[in-house]
Order: C-alpha cells, then sequence, then structure tokens
C-alpha cells in the first residue's frame, strides 16, 4: 500500500464503450465474426506531416515503412468506407444519440457545433490511417464515494480493426470491428487512489450498460492516466478488468519512483498485462496528429435534439431497484426482475396494463414461471413460449376490467398450460362475496359447531376449485366472529 | 456587439456565458459559427450568438522556409506536369479543407520518393484545378507543356498529375493531340487525399515513375489495379475510362487488355506497344468545340438535336442503347426524320455504345440498319468519351473536312480493338 496522498498521486480514467448500433460512418452492421472472411486486402501505409507539417511522435513510433497489412472482410457486413474506399456517410444518428445519452447521465455540457477528426494512427489498425472522432460533451461529473469525480470529455469514434495474426514483416487485422461506434469518456485526474479508480470505473461501467451499448468481453476498455509528483503523466490501456486496477496501478507507482531515482520522468502510453504489469507500448500522442474529417460538414447538436433525449434518459441500476421497492417488490422479486433487460422491459410494459398489483406482475413474469417450469419439468424458455407476454397483456386487461380476480391469475395460468385455450381458462365463473357469504352462513346453519378448517373443505368441495381459498377463510373467519 | 476582428490563424480568447475559451481560429464553413482548435487538436464550433467577447492573444505568422527541390545529375531525367486535383492537394490548417499544393518544393516535400528516384529536369503547374472544371483548352495547354518536355533529349519520359473525374478525357485528347509520340507520357492520380497515410497517390506516383522510364512510347493513365497496394496497371489513353465514384482501381481498360502490369521497380507487359524511338514529338491540336456528347433514353425527344444544329453544332456522338439503336420507324418518340434533317444540315452524327463494353453492329436489327441508312457513323468499340474527344479533333481539320467519315473509322492510337479482347 502506497501513501497516495504524499506521492501526490493523480490518476484520470479513459473508458471507451462499443455502443450496440449500426457502424458510425457506414451504417453497416457490427458485429464480430469468427467464420472464414470472404476476401483479404494487402495495403502499405506511409507517414505523412500533420495539418502543421509536424510529423507527431506517437506517429513517428508507429511509422512501420515497409510492414504489409492484410484486413479481412466479408461481403455481407463489410462495407466500402471499412475499405477506405469510399467517403464517410453521414454519422449514425442512433450511434450519436447513445453518446449524447451518456454525456447526459454524467452531467455533461454538449457542444451546440463539433467538428469530426481524423486522429493519425498508421500502426495499420484504421484502413484509413486515421481513426474518426468527434468531441461532443465537457465538464460532467460523477459520483464516488470520495466526492465528485469531474468528467473533462467525452468523444464519439470509431473502434479499430482487430487484430487476428501479428508478424515481423506482416499483421493480419479483421474489418469486423472497424467502425464500431464507441464513446470515450475522460475524467480529469481527480482520482485520489487506486480503491478509487476501481470504484469509478465500476460506476461508469453501470452508468454505460444502462444506454443501448454492447455487453461481454472486450466491449468496454478502460485506461488509466497515472502520475505521481515529479512524473509526467503515463498512460496505461487495455484493463479488462476492473479487479486488476488496483495492483496494476499500485506497480505503476513503483515502476514510476524507479524512473524518477533514474532523473527520468517522461510520459508514454503502455499496455495492462494480465499480471498486473504494464509494457511500454509508444510515447504519448500530441495535438498534431489530429485535423478535420473533410468529407463531412459540421456536426451540430441542436437543443431539441437535447431536450428529447433528456425526456428520455434511461434509468440506472441503483435507481430502478428504490423504484421498485417504492412499488412494494421484495427485495427477491427486484432480483428475478433485474435478471435481464428483457424480462424489465416486459415488466414495465405490463405494469402498465395493470398498475394496481406490481407483485402480482412481477411474480408473473419471473417466479411463476419459473414454479411452473420446474413443477412440469420445462425449462423456462419453454413456459414463456406458452405463458408468452401477449397472453399476459390478455390476462392482466381482464383484471384491470375487473373481469377477473387478481387472485384468480394464477389459476388461469394452470388452465393455459393444462393446454385449455385462453379464452376458455379466461371464464372463470364469477362468484361475488356475497354469495360466497351466504353459503357460508347457510353452511355454519346447517351443521354448527365445527372447525375453521371442515367448513373450508365443504365450501372449497361445493365451489369445486373456482373459489380462491384465501378469500374463503377470510369470509369464514369473519361470519365465525360475527357469531 | 461582439467585434470579430480576428483572422483565422489567430488565437484568441473568447469569453462565454459560463468560460473563457481560447484557442487556434480556424476558416469556418459557417458564418454563424467560430470554429476554432482546441489544445487537445479537437475542433469544435461556437456560434457567434454565445460569444460575449472576444481578444487576440496571438496573431497567425506565416511559417516561410523554402524547402528546394533536390537535383542529382545521376538520376534518370523526367519531365513533370501538376494540374490540380486530389494528388497535388494538401489539408490547409487555416481552414482545415484541401487546398492546392502551391510550388515545387511543397510537391517535393510531400512525394520526396519521386525526387529520390529520378531528376524532375523540369516541373511545369499551368495551372491548379479539378478536372471537372477543365475544358479543351487546358487539354491543349498540358499537350504544349508536354511537347516541349518530350522534345527535351535528356527527359526520358512525362508524367502528368490530374484529378481523376475527367482523366480520361485528358488522356483522350493526349493521344490524338500528340503526334509521333517517341517517349512514354504517363497521367496518374489519386482517389484517397495525400494528407492520409493509406492514400494511393504515392504507389500510382511510384509506379508512373517506372512506366515513365520504360519502353513504351503510348499515352498512359496509371494507377491502382486491384484494391491492394501491390501494382498498378498502365492503361491505354483512349481506352479507359473512370469506373467506380471513389475506389482505388477506378480505371478500367475498356474493351481490351491493360497495356502493362506495374511495379515501383518492374514492368510486366500484357500488350503490344509502340516502342521509344528517336525523334521529335509534334502539336497536332487543332480542336473543334461545336462538338456534343448525348445519351439515348427511352421516350426521349428528339428536338433536342434541333437546339444543337440552331447552336451551330457540327458533330454529336449519342451513346446509343445496344448494338446501336435508337427508337425509329412509326413509333410515338421516333428519332428517323429528326436524324435526317440533321444529318441532311450537315450534323456529323456518330454512335458509340451506351453499354461501354462490346461493339456495336448495324447489322443485325432493323433499327441499326435504318440508322446506317440514314447516315449515322458507327463507331465500333469506341468509348464515348474517347469518340467525343476524337470528333472534336477530326473537326478541328479543316483540310479533313470531306474525311471525316474516314478519319473517324480510322484507328489513329488503338482506340478500336477489332479483338475485343481483355
Amino acid at each position: 500500500m502506497h501513501d497516495y496522498n504524499k506521492l501526490g498521486f493523480k490518476a484520470g480514467l479513459e473508458i471507451h464503450q462499443q455502443l450496440d448500433t449500426p457502424k458510425l460512418f457506414s451504417g453497416a452492421p457490427s458485429f464480430l465474426r469468427n467464420d472464414e472472411p470472404h476476401y483479404k486486402i494487402e495495403r502499405r501505409l506511409h507517414v505523412v506531416a500533420g495539418e502543421t507539417g509536424k510529423i507527431d511522435e506517437a506517429v513517428k513510433h508507429e511509422a512501420t515503412l515497409g510492414k504489409t497489412f492484410v484486413y479481412e472482410g466479408y461481403r455481407d457486413s463489410i462495407s466500402l468506407v471499412e475499405l477506405d474506399e469510399e467517403p464517410p456517410h453521414k454519422i449514425n444518428q442512433e450511434a450519436l444519440d447513445v453518446a449524447l445519452t451518456v454525456a447526459l447521465l454524467l452531467n455533461c455540457e454538449i457542444y451546440p457545433v463539433t467538428q469530426v477528426m481524423r486522429k493519425t494512427v498508421i500502426d495499420g489498425s484504421n484502413t484509413s490511417g486515421f481513426q474518426r472522432t468527434a468531441l461532443i460533451a465537457r465538464n460532467g461529473f460523477v459520483e464516488t464515494s470520495l466526492g465528485k469525480v469531474r468528467i473533462a470529455t467525452i468523444c464519439i469514434e470509431e473502434d479499430s480493426a482487430r487484430v487476428i495474426l501479428r508478424e515481423k514483416e506482416k499483421v493480419v487485422y479483421r474489418l469486423d470491428r472497424l467502425g464500431i461506434p464507441l464513446v470515450e469518456i475522460a475524467t480529469y485526474p481527480d482520482l485520489q487512489n487506486a480503491e478509487q479508480v476501481k470504484e469509478c470505473a465500476l460506476k461508469l461501467g453501470e452508468i454505460l450498460r444502462a444506454c443501448h451499448v454492447k455487453r461481454g468481453l472486450g466491449t468496454i476498455r478502460q485506461d488509466v492516466n497515472i502520475s505521481i509528483s515529479g512524473h509526467d503523466r503515463v498512460e496505461i490501456k487495455g484493463f479488462q478488468d476492473p479487479k486488476m486496477m488496483i495492483e496494476t496501478i499500485d506497480k505503476e507507482i513503483n515502476r514510476q519512483l524507479i524512473d524518477i531515482k533514474n532523473n527520468k520522468k517522461n510520459g508514454e502510453v503502455r499496455n495492462a498485462l494480465p499480471s498486473g504489469e504494464s509494457e511500454f507500448l509508444r510515447p504519448m500522442p500530441g495535438a498534431s496528429r489530429m485535423y478535420p474529417e473533410t468529407d463531412l460538414n459540421l456536426l451540430r447538436i441542436g437543443l431539441d435534439k437535447i431536450n428529447q433525449l433528456k425526456k428520455n434518459l434511461p434509468k440506472l441500476k441503483t435507481d430502478i431497484r428504490d423504484e421498485l421497492r417504492k412499488k412494494g417488490l421484495t427485495d427477491e422479486l427486484i432480483g428475478l426482475v433485474l435478471e435481464s433487460h428483457e424480462l424489465l422491459d416486459e415488466f414495465e410494459l405490463l405494469l402498465q396494463i395493470y398498475p394496481l398489483d406490481s407483485p402480482l406482475v412481477a411474480k408473473m413474469v419471473t417466479l411463476w414461471r419459473n414454479e411452473f417450469a420446474t413443477k412440469r419439468s420445462k425449462t423456462f424458455e419453454e413456459i414463456k413460449s406458452i405463458l408468452s407476454e401477449r397472453v399476459y397483456e390478455q390476462i392482466l386487461e381482464e383484471v384491470a376490467l375487473n373481469k377477473i380476480n387478481s387472485k384468480d391469475v394464477k389459476f388461469v395460468l394452470t388452465k393455459i398450460l393444462d393446454g385449455e385455450k385462453l379464452a376458455d381458462a379466461l371464464k372463470i365463473e364469477k362468484i361475488s362475496d356475497d354469495e360466497i357469504e351466504e353459503l357460508v352462513r347457510k353452511i355454519i346453519r346447517e351443521k354448527p359447531g365445527m372447525r375453521t378448517n371442515a367448513y373450508m373443505g365443504v365450501l372449497m368441495t361445493q365451489f369445486k376449485g373456482k373459489l380462491d381459498a384465501n378469500k374463503a377463510m377470510e369470509i369464514i373467519n369473519r361470519v365465525l366472529n360475527i357469531k | 456587439m461582439v467585434n470579430f476582428q480576428f483572422n483565422s490563424g489567430d488565437i484568441v480568447k473568447f469569453r462565454l456565458a459560463r468560460e473563457e475559451i481560447e484557442a487556434r481560429v480556424l476558416e469556418s464553413p459557417d458564418n454563424s459559427v467560430v470554429l476554432v482548435k482546441l489544445n487537445s487538436g479537437y475542433n469544435i464550433g461556437i456560434p457567434k450568438e454565445n460569444i460575449l467577447d472576444c481578444v487576440i492573444v496571438e496573431k497567425f505568422k506565416e511559417e516561410s522556409k523554402k524547402e528546394i527541390i533536390p537535383i542529382s545529375k545521376n538520376k534518370p531525367s523526367i519531365g513533370l506536369i501538376v494540374t490540380g486535383g486530389t494528388i497535388a492537394s494538401k489539408l490547409d490548417p487555416k481552414t482545415g479543407s484541401a487546398k492546392p499544393l502551391t510550388d515545387v518544393s511543397e510537391f517535393a516535400k510531400f512525394y520526396p520518393r519521386l525526387f529520390e528516384k529520378v531528376n524532375v529536369k523540369k516541373l511545369s503547374i499551368p495551372f491548379m484545378i479539378l478536372s471537372e472544371n477543365m475544358s479543351s483548352e487546358h487539354w491543349i495547354t498540358i499537350a504544349e507543356h508536354a511537347k516541349e518536355m518530350l522534345n527535351d533529349s535528356e527527359i526520358q519520359g512525362v508524367i502528368i498529375t490530374h484529378g481523376s473525374d475527367t482523366l480520361h478525357y485528358t488522356s483522350s485528347a493526349l493521344s490524338f493531340f500528340l503526334r509521333d509520340l517517341k517517349k512514354p507520357v504517363v497521367l496518374t492520380f489519386s482517389q484517397r487525399s495525400i494528407d492520409r497515410a493509406s492514400s494511393d497517390a504515392e504507389m500510382n506516383l511510384d509506379c508512373a515513375v517506372t512506366m515513365a522510364l520504360s519502353n513504351c512510347a503510348e499515352v498512359m493513365i496509371v494507377g491502382h489495379a486491384t484494391e491492394n497496394d501491390d501494382y498498378c496497371f498502365a492503361l491505354r489513353g483512349t481506352k479507359v475510362r473512370k469506373m467506380h465514384t471513389s475506389k482505388r482501381n477506378t480505371f478500367k481498360a475498356i474493351n481490351c487488355s491493360p497495356i502493362a502490369k506495374v511495379w515501383p521497380d518492374k514492368i510486366e507487359f500484357l500488350e503490344k506497344y509502340n516502342a521509344r524511338s528517336e525523334g521529335l514529338t509534334k502539336l497536332d491540336a487543332s480542336f473543334n468545340e461545336k462538338v456534343a456528347l448525348l445519351k439515348f433514353y427511352p421516350g426521349q425527344d428528339s428536338s433536342i438535336l434541333d437546339y444543337y444544329l440552331v447552336q451551330g453544332y457540327k458533330g454529336i456522338i449519342i451513346e446509343m442503347s445496344g448494338l446501336g439503336h435508337v427508337a425509329v420507324g412509326e413509333v410515338k418518340y421516333s428519332w428517323e426524320s429528326a436524324l435526317k434533317r440533321a444529318i441532311k444540315q450537315g450534323l456529323i452524327v456518330c454512335a458509340v455504345p451506351q453499354t461501354i463494353y462490346g461493339r456495336l453492329n448495324s447489322k443485325v436489327y432493323s433499327s441499326g440498319r435504318a440508322l446506317e441508312e440514314i447516315g449515322v457513323i458507327f463507331l465500333e468499340d469506341m468509348l464515348p468519351e474517347t469518340a467525343f474527344v476524337k470528333l472534336s479533333w477530326v473537326l478541328g481539320h479543316k483540310n479533313w473536312k470531306n474525311l471525316v467519315r474516314e478519319k473517324m473509322l480510322e484507328n489513329i492510337v488503338g482506340e478500336f480493338n477489332p479483338l475485343l479482347n481483355e
């Protein structure tokens, strides 16, 4: 454990998250493939001076003159934009909306006008020799237990092609990943210790997952910028797992301490290794590798758009949990409902039809399907295909119209699973409370002095299971007490 | 009112409602927005209405560093004509858009490899324009510059860099204009701007040099053969066409095979060609501008021909359907009488295939025979653009007045391919 305070420790996070939308500048489908590529093309890249005539340090390092890049593609999912054979199309609106939503959730100010830039990258991971990126927002914050962490910038950019094979003279890339939209979140160096870095990364991850982003390995990449007093900023890239952060950060501090001892203090970009160590990747890139994407107009983000997105901001899981609790769901039911986006969506939709009894709706969506599956030796999915969202909608409409009692819903479901048609299953003879009470009084008059359970038995036989047991018991108790 | 007195390139401090931004001002494509470059390198726009105040922090200083073209006597010499287009444009930091390279040293900076391989003995920049803005005057100017270079005994070949959009018109024009060609004339281009590491310009130019130093005394377009950065094709100037709006291998040999496959260091010839020889090249750039290129489509009103006659046109190339047809006979939109009238009044009417690929044949269908009878000249497998240039050139020769049909059907610079071998 280091004394972070004393070391003058400063850290900031940079998170890249893939969005679950078509590709950013081609609209091509954005999914990774492992089937045999349909074609390969071979290209070379050369160093070009930037806008200002300077060659960027990072670019110079990447300069791999003479290296051949092979790009693998698919006829049905790779477009000419990814092949660098066509100018970019208009920015994908869906992706922009997701990125703006992330910016709003992080309390950022959105730039009303911005420009798509080309960031020179010549390691071959971009067929064009640059990555398209646009700064869309700034000055936000995210809450952590040690206080607010300020968000410096939010960018929307293209993901790079993924490496399939790296040889001395040749690198093979696959184009499936190239152009998938990424949102890049960069915090200010407000993070005070390794623990807070991890907490902040997890918090940002939660906020991202509330939006339309991709899930699973490789869809989120975390970089950490670290410095201690006397050393320039070092960027460590490629954390897949926030669990490794604390160890990696502590090891980087040790490395920087040794650097300082040896009169070195240069910032650089390093690659996180699974061991918690890191390795040198390239020098820090500068501003001179950025220049405008001349094939696109300025990007305007109007107030109307922002207001519209603000109205439809997705909720975070922690917020949803609180809300569900308020609606009267037990923690067990909340857990079940939150198991998947689909179940949550179904729950929320059905609740709109019958808002009076959220536990009933939650049970229908989750618990009861589970129970039926176990009892009938079927899978949850098999049960769900019979007791579908559409079937539930119809049942709850009947409940809402008071045509059937909410207490009879489970019975209706049993009948449907037994093979009855929905319309037949919904035909529950409606017995009014008055009718039941009358019958209870009659039975008690005829056979006085029996125990409550015995009366119950008689009553249930008479109604042949059409009666809700709880309700019957309630009425019997009432009548007996009155007596 | 805020006084927007700064110029692009200046560093300016802007006061906004909630913050101050200090950044370099760029030329904005939108008058209501100030476009600036932040320290991070990102550009953003500030709507002018959001600016409360602004102060110039630093005025823009033009950097003046002259680079001199490296000259070496030990290398073979070429002539270079730069005419504009993507291949000779660079990104302007002030405007953020592509601007033409202005002088030789700039060209040398972007294409150092060219100047390493050869000695650019003569370099001329007659104009810097996009190729869609060219006309026959520009073709004639290029031809004049090329002729002068070709007739310099030290120069082994001429390279012309040019926008790609209408490059095949220029290559056709030079093919007809430069008579008795003794050395290679190579036109090249780029489809990807030269600011990017993936630009096709470098390899195209590299292969253009190989071709310019070769034994092949033809007018050729040299450019990417495939989507790969492996080799180029050298394509005959009269049988080549831009066939894709954006791909690197946009230029295709039509109705013939490329003359050669070209690498930066070798050539594999695929076709017969005129070999390099001694002697002077002559310029024959007579040109009649009263020639039109027209595409036939179903239901087209033939009275368009009357317009051309009234405007004093002398010749017209019609891209006809299939084997060479337009509507004729007793049909609503028949062209028969209009064509008869026009030809009778002296308009030269030539037919080319709008299919681009293949050869016309007037004998297969009655409409073809009818058109031939009326006097339409069927130009076999000639490309529409080549036919347009050739007819303008032929009609530019007063002494060929009675030889127009003969000249149009004479295979002068490989514009016909009797074998149609690809």
